[in-house]
């Protein structure tokens, strides 16, 4: 059954994805929910919490408010909670209850939008997917919401889309000569330099978070965009090598083991968004059963120690902790991905 | 006296015993409180099966993980279509479980299954799905747990109602002359006396927060007589004795001296003697060594938080802020000492979204700080890590956490690195 997980832990979900993605860039970001998302986000899913301010905030919704729509409170919540943090805007994000009571959140911002005077902007997320759709929807939305555009270009000015901690804890991203960042999506970076982004030339997509923004990008404000190391134009073939986890940055890493060593990987995508970032030879795969039966006839196999859990014991199993699949545990054997040599050496 | 919008307040202006407004809600990164699944846990070999969203069970799963408990836990991940059709909730649920159980190496003789709020707005038929479980795996032990948040805020919250239903399933047979302590997360200390003053007198105490095996867990319920300690485990304990016919005393640790000599009178155990001496002898030390300084507790460290408070107060302490967010009805006199004795003691939210922006006293203060979120909210690394009165009780209780007290003030804790771990007594492997 797709849905059963015997063993193997989800993967960070959407709600936390938005908060991720959003997270430094000084707004205040609220999630419609009872309980519970709040504290997940910032255990398990957020490196930041304890050092560096943000205002994410829980709902609180209670059942009588969720039953009978008293959207009411939750406006007055989050307008007396502006007054008081003074954000630079709003986000808000969804959970299973309001989704499934079909609340206005497009309605909820435009009547925050009014009472505040601060953009305020709805992400579409509903607790049921993983956290690439909703840093995604997150970073499109603020996208559409935010960004205007720029008088003039930055000369060899790029866009770095989809940079999260849930993705790229430790990487140090490296930059081609004569090439500047304009702005970071959104990780060690800051509202001003984000706003600056329409400036840039080029657009690189390092994870599919930042996918549809790098899509919206191009189209109003004619900003190119490629995928991280264009792995896409290097050829694989089939193999009973695997990478699994989120198909840009596996994508990146096989294309680099071909370029290094020779060597085909396939990946198996274990995240939602692969729409245009998969190879002939990769594959999708959703849920436990589903990626135990991918990995069943593996030789080599590179992914997040969880894997380990359901992998055949017969193949070779090369660690590479991804903090969106096994948050703390691993934290500190995460490596810095542009560095292949400190977490793969051919068997 | 109108609940307050503000983040603090003096005690003497507060509502009891809801001092502050509902509003949006912050989480501070202090996570040494128990959740559903550190509890679930207590019922060896156990196994834990939630049915929820992605981002929900993202929460339990690695609450599992990070305890080591992977192979006892496990999910079944709910999707928009199981929400949108008809009957389609009941027949996830059934199956999933029915899915994992099957492939688990051997049958849990305990499965605690966990739907969640989707469930009950749903108007999904529990009953329904524990009978169908319980006719395809008529061995199993099933334990109705449930995820539902949305609820907690007006009712009983989802841990007082899972502990209710451990304890459902611990018979209640001959009864033996043992008292049962159940109820408290924490196992009981060396320094409490009601296991003290029981086992010097012969009785045979068990502790269900120490059980290594089912069968232990099981034999909680042969006791003659039960201990709840916890407020928390009020509901469920009070649900068992009634079941059982047990008598039940309610002890959490209190630090009014006539309540301890009263509570271990009704358990038939003659008061400590030279207790009280004692006490106030340790408390005469530190109070030499802390002197003026100021001190921070919070609502986590011990189930009677005001009762704290006004032991402080009254022995001279510089207590200066209680962190809480509600009070225990169960309190209202030492709310009222307080007001009358210590008016300018702040009650400080801990859920407020100023909470993210904490105050904290400028310089080179030294404050000391009893439990984690204190700890956090005042910056300061001189904090007692405990939670739950950490298994203290009586005299020795009070004596024992004045020396923690002590030692905390002496040597600074690293509280970056403590308290955002969770579950403080489980075993957590980062």
């Amino acid at each position: 059954m797709k849905k059963a997980y015997k063993i193997l832990p989800v993967y960070t979900g959407d709600v936390s994805g938005f908060a991720s993605a959003l997270y430094e860039l000084g707004g205040m970001l609220v999630i419609h929910d009872p309980s519970g998302c709040n504290s997940t986000y910032n255990t398990h899913d957020e490196v930041r919490w304890y050092d560096q301010e943000a205002l994410i905030y829980i709902s609180g919704l209670n059942d009588i408010d969720a039953i009978t729509g008293n959207d009411g409170k939750f406006i007055n919540d989050i307008v007396r909670a502006a007054e008081d943090m003074k954000p630079e805007f709003i986000a808000l994000a969804n959970s299973p209850l309001p989704y499934l009571n079909g609340t206005d959140f497009k309605g909820i911002s435009k009547i925050v939008e009014d009472r505040t005077g601060l953009p305020c902007f709805y992400v579409k997320t509903n607790a049921m997917h993983d956290y690439t759709v909703g840093a995604s929807e997150a970073f499109l939305a603020f996208a559409k919401k935010m960004l205007e555009p720029a008088d003039e270009k930055i000369k060899g000015g790029i866009n770095i889309l989809g940079n999260t901690p849930l993705d790229h804890t430790n990487t140090g991203f490296v930059i081609p000569e004569g090439k500047t960042i304009v702005s970071d999506w959104a990780y060690k970076t800051s509202l001003e330099e984000v706003l600056k982004a329409p400036s840039a030339e080029h657009d690189l997509v390092v994870s599919s978070t930042g996918l549809a923004a790098a899509k919206y990008m191009k189209e109003a404000f004619g900003i190119p965009y490629e995928l991280m190391g264009n792995y896409l134009d290097v050829k694989r073939e089939k193999s009973r090598n695997y990478i699994v986890g989120e198909p840009v940055i596996s994508g990146f890493i096989a294309a680099r083991i071909k370029e290094r060593y020779g060597t085909d990987f396939n990946v198996i995508a274990a995240t939602e968004i692969t729409d245009g970032l998969l190879s002939d030879c990769d594959r999708k795969c959703h849920g436990e059963d589903e990626i135990r039966e991918a990995l069943s006839d593996a030789e080599v196999i590179i992914g997040d120690p969880m894997f380990e859990l359901i992998s055949p014991k017969s193949a070779k199993f090369i660690r590479l902790p991804h903090f969106a699949m096994s948050g703390r545990l691993f934290r500190k054997e995460i490596p810095d991905l542009m560095r292949l040599e400190d977490y793969y050496h051919e068997p | 006296m109108p609940t307050s919008s503000e983040d603090r307040i003096r005690i003497a202006d507060a509502e009891f015993p809801k001092p502050f407004n509902n509003g949006l809600e912050f989480n501070a990164p202090a996570h040494g409180t128990w959740n559903i699944v550190h509890i679930g846990f207590k019922i060896p070999r156990a196994h834990q099966i939630y049915i929820c969203a992605d981002n929900c069970m993202r929460g339990v799963v690695m609450t599992a993980a990070e305890m080591g408990e992977l192979s006892r836990f496990s999910s079944v991940v709910l999707e928009e279509d199981d929400m949108v059709f008809a009957g389609r909730l009941e027949e996830s649920t059934i199956e999933g479980v029915t899915d994992v159980l099957n492939s688990l190496p051997e049958v849990p003789p305990v499965v605690i299954v966990f739907p969640v709020c989707a469930h009950k707005f749903m108007g999904c038929d529990i009953n329904f799905i524990y009978s169908k479980l319980s006719e395809r795996f008529p061995d199993v032990k099933f334990v109705r747990g449930f995820m539902d948040p949305v609820m907690q805020k007006r009712g009983t919250t989802p841990d007082q109602r899972l502990r209710k239903a451990m304890f459902d399933i611990i018979p209640g047979g001959d009864k033996d002359g043992s008292v049962s302590v159940i109820g408290c997360d924490m196992p009981l200390s060396k320094d409490n006396d009601i296991r003290k003053l029981l086992e010097a007198q012969g009785v045979t105490v068990r502790d269900e927060a120490a059980c290594k095996t089912l069968e232990e867990y099981y034999d909680l319920g042969k006791c003659s007589s039960v201990i709840c300690s916890y407020p928390a485990g009020l509901l469920g304990t009070t649900a068992f004795c009634s079941r059982t016919g047990r008598p039940m005393v309610y002890m959490p640790f209190t630090f009014d001296y006539d309540a301890i000599d009263e509570a271990l009178s009704q358990i038939g155990v003659v008061p400590v003697f030279n207790g009280r001496v004692s006490c106030e002898r340790r408390a005469a030390g530190l109070k030499t060594l802390l002197g003026d300084s100021e001190i921070a507790i919070d609502y986590t460290a011990v189930p009677r938080p005001l009762s704290f408070a006004r032991f402080l107060i009254s022995h001279g302490f510089n207590l200066k802020r209680i962190y809480l967010d509600a009070m225990d009805p169960d309190e209202i006199t030492d709310f009222e000492w307080l007001v009358s004795n210590a008016p300018d003691v702040m009650l400080c939210a801990t859920m407020h979204v100023r909470g993210r922006r904490p105050v904290r006293p400028e310089g080179d203060q030294k404050i000391l700080a009893v439990g984690q979120k204190a700890a956090w909210f005042e910056g300061t690394g001189y904090f007692v890590n405990i939670i739950e009165g950490g298994g203290l009780y009586g005299y020795a209780g009070i004596k024992a956490l004045l020396g923690l007290m002590e030692d905390a003030f002496i040597v600074p804790k690293d509280t970056r690195d403590l308290i955002p771990r969770k579950g403080l007594g489980c075993c957590c492997v980062i």
